[in-house]
């Protein structure tokens, strides 16, 4: 028996100094680019993962965040033993992640949001089918399993229907039912809520805690969406630039630098903008301007703050409108980056 | 022993999955299908007919009527040979759908190969259907097999040759994990196979230099001389000969085959950002 939610010893992923490297050459344009690209091809170097050291084990719910070229897929893509690393190491259940074995295989699944893991032009049921038989799953359990997992996606009646003509939302809750079909004990999903509606990612989050909380599966899951992580993972890895800036539990985080909000102002046109000569005025509601435009300010507030931080907006500024939002991720990164120190996550 | 039975286990849905996308065609593909390697023949037909106008003439061995035997017989070899259109490995490892398999405990070849099995199993009924028809209608041009021995003979070379075939698609499709050209190489393949194989001049009537070279090579053994063979005119100690040449290129080929694949994943990135 697993243990319901908690987190064993027993490591499952390992990645050491972990490097990934991508080769790419420039494609040159016109007649002589066509020869060009043929005798002198113009190489690039670039650095998807740098020294990444990573320990994840059984139970963990892991996020990993960062902005769009981050490497998140990489890591996930490297771990998984679809691409290799090129420096130090990544592995899996203690083997090493390129040269896992079919028997590690049926202990892992992969669902990629930008990219389908079932078969485009079958019904979603035959694609399961093929993963009956590929993982072999008994077939009462099977059809225990998918009744169930659809049931509570919602997409029970489905089924049926070619998963080309499904929608965006509709499809991802079917790689998830694929995805759990097998009961593998780790599961890698990118972006799994990427372009979904509000519902649907509810839906997909409550489902994944609840595999979690039961099951003991472990989960990796990457989003550039702060509400995803929140809500599932707890813990929390952020990546920039392919460095890893921040790995720990999502409560700390949060209890460090969450509390903030972001205010957003809009000014009246040819109203007075921001000065330098007002920042003084901001330290004693701990405020700072994150970004200045001649008609928009942003500021980042502590949450405790923010009563008594508006009025003073008012009061300052012809304000046509106004915003209040959680810290972005955005800024939430650059705070951790300015915390850290200019070394800690540049690039070389 | 139980990951081989997993494999034809596999390879049996793989199969049936195959079946029913190329069955659920539309009537084009159908038509072309049929339609493939056929054209070819028909214009050498015109071709020896203005060659071989006097009522005696022979060319290598071979009257008009031999001739016509030759040719439709080397179609048909022709069609259950595997062929490029058969795959689409290069685009799937170009467009990333190889990606997915990386992670689950199956070997991708297995999945390729249900593509051959599905071949052979369309392309044998195809030619079925053609051969009723030939004989029920052409009795006076459709070529007899010599015995039934020479016809299994015949079946025999050709299906491994078809393998050989099929092994080669799938090399030059696994390089591109290195080019972004496979279409060029494929078309050039093919070509150099076409001839190779005899399909349209017998390699017996080729001179002997060339001859006696493409008698080494796996095409010669997949489509001319199983013509031979069914007709009778080469002799059926040929078949021995024939299978040790094919063996030995399958051989090399899975060789190839295996370590093409094992490098080229090396290379490969995966499949989305
Ligand atoms: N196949 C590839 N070839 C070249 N560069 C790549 C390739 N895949 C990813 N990269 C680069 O590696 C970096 C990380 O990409 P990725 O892991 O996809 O980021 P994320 O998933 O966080 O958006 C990006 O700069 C991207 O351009
Ligand atoms: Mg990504």
């Amino acid at each position: 028996m697993r243990d319901n939610g908690r987190v064993s010893d027993e490591v499952l992923i390992e990645m050491r100094a972990a490097c990934k490297r991508f080769r790419t050459w420039k494609r040159k344009e016109g007649v002589r680019g066509f020869f060009a690209n043929f005798l002198a091809r113009e190489w690039q170097t670039v650095s998807a993962l740098e020294g990444i050291d990573l320990t994840i084990r059984r139970g963990e719910f892991v996020g990993l965040i960062g902005a769009n070229g981050a490497g998140k897929t990489t890591l996930l893509k490297c771990v998984s033993g679809i691409t290799p690393v090129s420096a130090g190491s990544a592995s899996m259940f203690g083997c090493d992640s390129f040269e896992l074995r079919d028997e590690h295989k049926r202990r892992l699944s992969m669902v990629m949001g930008q990219r389908s893991q079932l078969w485009w032009d079958l019904p979603a049921i035959d694609s399961f089918r093929l993963l009956r038989e590929i993982y072999p799953v008994p077939r009462e359990v099977f059809e225990r399993r998918v009744a169930e997992s659809a049931e509570r996606l919602g997409v029970a009646d489905k089924l049926q229907r070619q998963l080309r003509n499904l929608s965006l939302g509709e499809r991802m809750k079917m790689e998830i039912v694929g995805a759990f079909l097998h009961e593998p004990d780790v599961v890698f999903l990118d972006e799994p809520t990427i372009g979904l509606d509000l519902v649907s990612r509810e839906t997909i989050r409550r489902h994944l805690v609840e595999l979690n909380r039961s099951r003991g599966v472990t989960i990796v899951l990457t989003s550039h969406d702060m509400e995803d992580i929140e809500e599932t993972c707890r813990r929390l890895v952020i990546l920039r630039q392919g460095r890893m800036l921040f790995d720990g539990a999502l409560v700390d985080l949060m209890a460090r630098v969450y509390d903030r909000r972001a205010i957003e102002v809009h000014l009246e046109p040819h109203s007075a903008g921001w000065e330098e000569a007002l920042a003084p005025l901001l330290e004693p509601f701990s405020a700072k301007l994150e970004r200045s435009a001649p008609l928009s300010l942003l500021f980042s507030v502590p949450a405790s703050a923010v009563q008594r931080f508006v009025p003073f907006l008012f009061e300052r500024f012809a304000i046509r409108d106004l915003a209040i939002e959680r810290h972005p991720l955005d800024m939430l990164i650059r705070q951790i980056f300015q915390e850290r120190g200019p070394g800690a996550g540049a690039a070389p | 022993m139980s990951s081989l039975l997993r494999d034809l286990r596999l390879l049996g849905i793989a199969f049936v999955y195959e079946l029913r996308k190329v069955t659920a065609w539309r009537a084009g593909f159908v038509v072309r299908e049929l339609m493939r390697s056929m054209w070819r023949p028909l214009v050498m037909i015109f071709v020896y007919r203005a060659m071989l106008l006097e009522p005696d003439a022979r060319l290598g061995g071979y009257d008009f009527p031999g001739l016509v035997g030759y040719l439709i017989l080397a179609a048909s070899f022709e069609k259950l040979l595997f062929h490029q259109r058969g795959l689409d490995l290069a685009d799937q490892i170009f467009q990333g759908y190889v990606t997915k398999y990386l992670t689950m405990p199956v070997r991708f070849f297995v999945l390729a190969l249900a593509r051959f099995v599905q071949h052979i199993a369309v392309q044998g009924f195809v030619l079925a259907v053609l051969w009723i028809l030939g004989w029920l209608l052409l009795p006076q041009w459709w070529p007899q097999p010599h015995s039934a021995a020479a016809a299994l003979s015949a079946l025999t070379l050709v299906l491994l040759g078809s393998y050989c075939a099929f092994l080669v698609c799938f090399v030059v499709n696994v390089l591109a994990f290195w080019l972004d050209v496979i279409w060029t190489l494929s078309a050039m393949a093919s070509f150099v196979f076409s001839f190779a194989a005899g399909v349209l001049v017998p390699v017996s009537i080729m001179p002997e230099w060339l001859a006696g070279t493409l008698r080494w090579m796996f095409p010669y053994w997949a489509v001319s001389a199983p013509v031979e063979l069914f007709l009778g005119r080469l002799d059926p100690s040929a078949l021995s000969h024939g299978v040790a040449v094919l063996l030995a290129w399958i051989v090399a080929l899975e060789l190839v085959r295996e370590l093409a694949w094992r490098r080229g994943l090396g290379r490969h990135v995966g499949a989305g950002v």
